[in-house]
């Protein structure tokens, strides 16, 4: 595997952590190098590189799902550097938007020009995570057929992320 | 104007003024929305030759053009009620999100709207080819037969010239023509009577989930109102947006549906697929949008379409008052202001601009009318919202914006005191009230630090539990809510800008704060958390007997050249003809001296059929080409395949 395929890989897994929709669902999306290649464009390749080895030990060092989330608000969400970049994750995962850095962020570790609140692209508004969260379509796109409206949502967890504890053989 | 659709015959300014000085029109339409769509309709499909004038450009008229409003709309990331449509400066509309907190005494001339207060309206319309109907709700309901007499019945605002029944005719025509989707049986309510044996054109849509929920909550609740009980009852809004066709249509010929619009037939046009973004922009044109009605006009080959023509004077007669022509400014791109001005002439003039746009063209023509009423009585339902979590998921955010509401605060001798509403049940949750969903993603994320599955979980108890209740209420005339013109305030082409000055009475607020009562025995009953709340800070914020409110508007502009017994006490007569002026019409929702608690279009739609029918009636004494009744039935019959 390639340096830049297990970045993508990584990336795939803490977007997972971070979402609660498994790599097979964020696949689904046919999003993730585009969301990837937004990031690093805008982070830059640096800091994505250090968030995702971050991630790694964090995720190996971990034995159980309740010790992997709380290391991961301590050492990402709740870090100073890496803490805005995770929020922005989710966000572009559940709403295909990127949120522009806050100012201090932007400050410290000098960001892209393109750095602005925007829809990354048509698709990916389509794709937000929080429409298949609460089994809607997305307003404008997916039609999901007359009267389908009348059933209750089907709401369920089926494609979460799940924690496994690592083992050097399972990569 | 290279995208431009086949079926739609553009002419150029220069060969519109020839025609026009040779006599070739019978009528001169101004506006391309429902109403100039349908006045165009009936009178091409009568054989009259019409020119029609559109501020905006034409090429949504295309798939194309239409595709590129919908990618606008995407990666747009402000979602107001225009963002798929591009910046016009030579037309340009109102967008709420220019509206903010008017300072006491200062205009506020941001927006296209210049904002005179005290307080600001949020309302907007749509400067493109087809009009405010490309990002309407379609949510289409008649007046009840009590809304044409308040001031006879209530004591309140005006009375119509005309009744219910005078109306129900045209309120069929104007069924068949937008496509209804609705059952008589659950419609006939507080006086609303049909034909005998009428059905809609198509059933009425399925109500949402969140519609269930709720009725289950709150059907059967009881209110006592001025010594009446008014029980709650959830019902289904009719919709003006394509469903399953009802064979008893029409005595059992049926209806077909107009789908999609383009050279090529693309299998998208059908019934409505629940996108749940009627406003600003059905993807799969399954929703009504007078485009359809205009492309109808078109195939007869009598409609002369001139886009990119902004009117901007009428001119009068000195001799007979009549008019004698109308000046536009023609532009050749929305980038640049350079245009040249021409001159129009026909035997009859149809402002069909919208009620602001129409008293804005009235009254920097100079002619207020000898009522002086041109440009007063501006009215407009205003709408309170208020949001609550129910204890399940509810399903929100699936479904067109709203598939059911409630009637039963619409009639009754409370009306004398308070003003009346409708209520909407909102399927888009809190959308309007907060920006859901996605501000609801934004703090939980940012505000409650969650990730992975409690994230998830938050976002379906957000979310899919939210309800929201929009009280539509009704608005009475009041010569002090106006729409004026200043100098001081042009556009691009130098044509003068609406001023808007607008205040809410007593009367409305009384009703507001009682539909916001009402709100809470439904939270109660529903056992739902009320999150409802109306900031000082927000721009339609009121204080009403102490408490806090806000409104918004509700984008029903009227009232602005209101219909009257004569030419003291009102603008045009019964059939939308200036008092004052011969050979105009002004057309539109501006004629209507009362709103009701019913949105407004249908029944402007309706005057439409009345003013059309009048106008052929008109015409064919100067012995105009006016083809047969039995020629006209198949022209019209043949228009809906
Ligand atoms: C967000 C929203 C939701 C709505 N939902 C509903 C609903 O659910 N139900 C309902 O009944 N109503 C609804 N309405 C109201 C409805 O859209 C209007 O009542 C209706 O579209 C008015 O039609 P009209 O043809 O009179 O005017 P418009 O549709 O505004 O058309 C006027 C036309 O004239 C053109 N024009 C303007 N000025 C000039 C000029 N100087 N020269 C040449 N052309 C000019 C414009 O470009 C436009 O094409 C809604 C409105 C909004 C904004
Ligand atoms: S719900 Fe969707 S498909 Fe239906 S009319 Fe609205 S936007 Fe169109």
């Amino acid at each position: 595997m390639d340096n830049q395929t297990y970045l993508v890989q990584q990336f795939t897994e803490l977007s997972g952590a971070l979402t609660d929709f498994n790599a097979f669902a964020l696949n689904g999306t046919g999003l993730v190098q585009c969301y990837y290649d937004t990031l690093t464009r805008l982070v830059g390749h640096a800091i994505v590189e250090e968030l995702l080895s971050t991630f790694v030990s964090l995720y190996e060092s971990a034995s159980n799902h309740e010790q992997f989330n709380e290391a991961l608000r301590k050492h990402i969400l709740g870090d100073e550097k890496f803490g805005p970049v995770a929020r922005n994750i989710i966000k572009l995962w559940y709403t295909g938007t990127w949120y522009q850095m806050a100012h201090f962020w932007r400050d410290a570790y000098g960001m892209s020009e393109e750095d602005m609140t925007f829809f990354v692209n048509s698709a990916s508004y389509a794709e937000g995570l929080l429409w298949q969260a609460i089994d809607a379509n997305p307003s404008g796109a997916k039609g999901p057929g007359y009267g389908s409206w009348s059933a209750p949502p089907n709401i369920h967890f089926d494609n979460g992320w799940q924690f496994k504890p690592f083992t050097h053989t399972s990569k | 104007m290279s995208e431009a659709n086949s079926t739609m015959k553009q002419v150029t300014p220069d060969s519109a003024v020839q025609n026009s000085a040779n006599g070739k029109y019978d009528a001169v339409i101004i506006g391309s929305g429902i109403s100039g769509a349908i006045t165009a309709k009936e009178l091409t499909a009568k054989g009259l030759n019409v020119l029609m004038l559109e501020a905006a450009p034409a090429k949504d008229m295309s798939y194309k053009g239409f595709k590129s409003y919908l990618s606008n709309y995407y990666e747009n990331a402000s979602k107001d009620n225009n963002s798929p449509y591009p910046n016009n400066p030579n037309a340009r509309m109102p967008r709420s999100t220019d509206v903010s907190k008017l300072k006491p005494g200062v205009a506020d001339a941001k927006g296209y709207l210049v904002q005179n207060g005290p307080l600001a309206l949020d309302s907007t319309y749509t400067r493109v080819t087809g009009g405010t109907t490309m990002h309407w709700e379609a949510k289409i309901l008649r007046m009840l037969p009590d809304d044409f007499s308040i001031k006879t019945k209530y004591g309140v605002g005006l009375d119509w010239p005309i009744n219910y029944d005078d109306l129900m005719p045209f309120y069929q025509m104007a069924e068949r023509e937008i496509g209804v989707s609705a059952d008589v049986e659950e419609q006939g309510f507080y006086g609303i009577k049909y034909e005998p044996g009428y059905v809609y054109p198509m059933h009425g849509l399925p109500p949402s989930y969140l519609d269930k929920i709720v009725a289950k909550g709150i059907d059967g609740a009881e209110f006592v109102l001025n010594g009446e009980t008014h029980t709650v009852k959830v019902r289904p809004f009719p919709q003006g947006r394509n469903g399953i066709p009802n064979e008893r249509y029409n005595n059992g010929q049926g209806f077909t549906p107009v789908g999609a619009l383009s050279t090529y037939q693309v299998e998208q046009g059908g019934r409505c697929q629940g996108n749940n973004n009627c406003v600003p922009i059905c993807p799969v044109q399954a929703k009504y949008d007078a485009r359809k009605t205009l492309v109808a006009a078109a195939k007869t080959g009598r409609l002369d379409f001139l886009p990119q023509a902004v009117a901007s004077k009428v001119v009068v007669n000195e001799h007979d008052n009549n008019i004698q022509h109308i000046e536009f400014k023609h532009y050749a791109s929305t980038s640049s202001t350079e245009h040249t001005v021409h001159q129009v002439h026909g035997k009859i003039f149809v402002l069909a601009t919208n009620a602001i746009e129409n008293a804005r063209l009235m009254l920097a023509s100079k002619l207020p009318s000898s009522s002086g009423l041109v440009g007063k009585n501006l009215m407009d339902h205003t709408y309170l919202l208020a949001w609550g979590l129910l204890p399940e998921a509810a399903g929100t955010m699936r479904g067109t914006k709203c598939t059911s509401g409630i009637a039963d605060f619409r009639h009754g001798e409370g009306r004398k005191s308070q003003a009346p509403f409708g209520v909407d049940i909102h399927n888009d949750g809190w959308g309007w009230a907060t920006g859901s969903p996605f501000s609801d993603v934004e703090s939980l994320v940012d505000a409650e630090n969650k990730f992975g599955r409690a994230l998830r979980q938050s976002v379906v108890n957000r979310i899919s539990n939210q309800l929201l209740f929009a009280f539509m209420v009704e608005q009475t005339a009041d010569e002090s809510n106006c729409v004026t013109v200043d100098e001081a305030y042009l556009d691009a082409l130098g044509n003068q800008r609406p001023v808007i000055h607008y205040q809410l009475s007593d009367y409305s607020k009384a009703g507001i704060a009682y539909s916001r009562h009402t709100s809470k025995v439904f939270f109660q009953r529903l056992g739902a958390k009320d999150f409802s709340s109306y900031s000082p800070l927000d721009y339609g914020h009121f204080q009403y007997e102490g408490e806090d409110y806000y409104f918004r508007g509700g984008n029903h502009f009227s009232g602005t050249h209101i219909m009257g017994t004569c030419a003291a006490n009102s603008v045009v007569d019964e059939n939308q003809k200036s008092w004052d002026h011969n050979n105009l019409y002004l057309v539109g929702s501006g004629s209507m001296p009362s709103i009701g608690t019913s949105n407004t279009t249908l029944t402007l739609a309706a005057l439409c059929y009345k003013t059309s029918k009048h106008i052929i009636e008109t015409l064919s004494q100067y012995s105009v080409g006016v083809v047969s009744d039995s020629d006209y039935k198949i022209a019209k019959g043949a228009s809906h395949e």
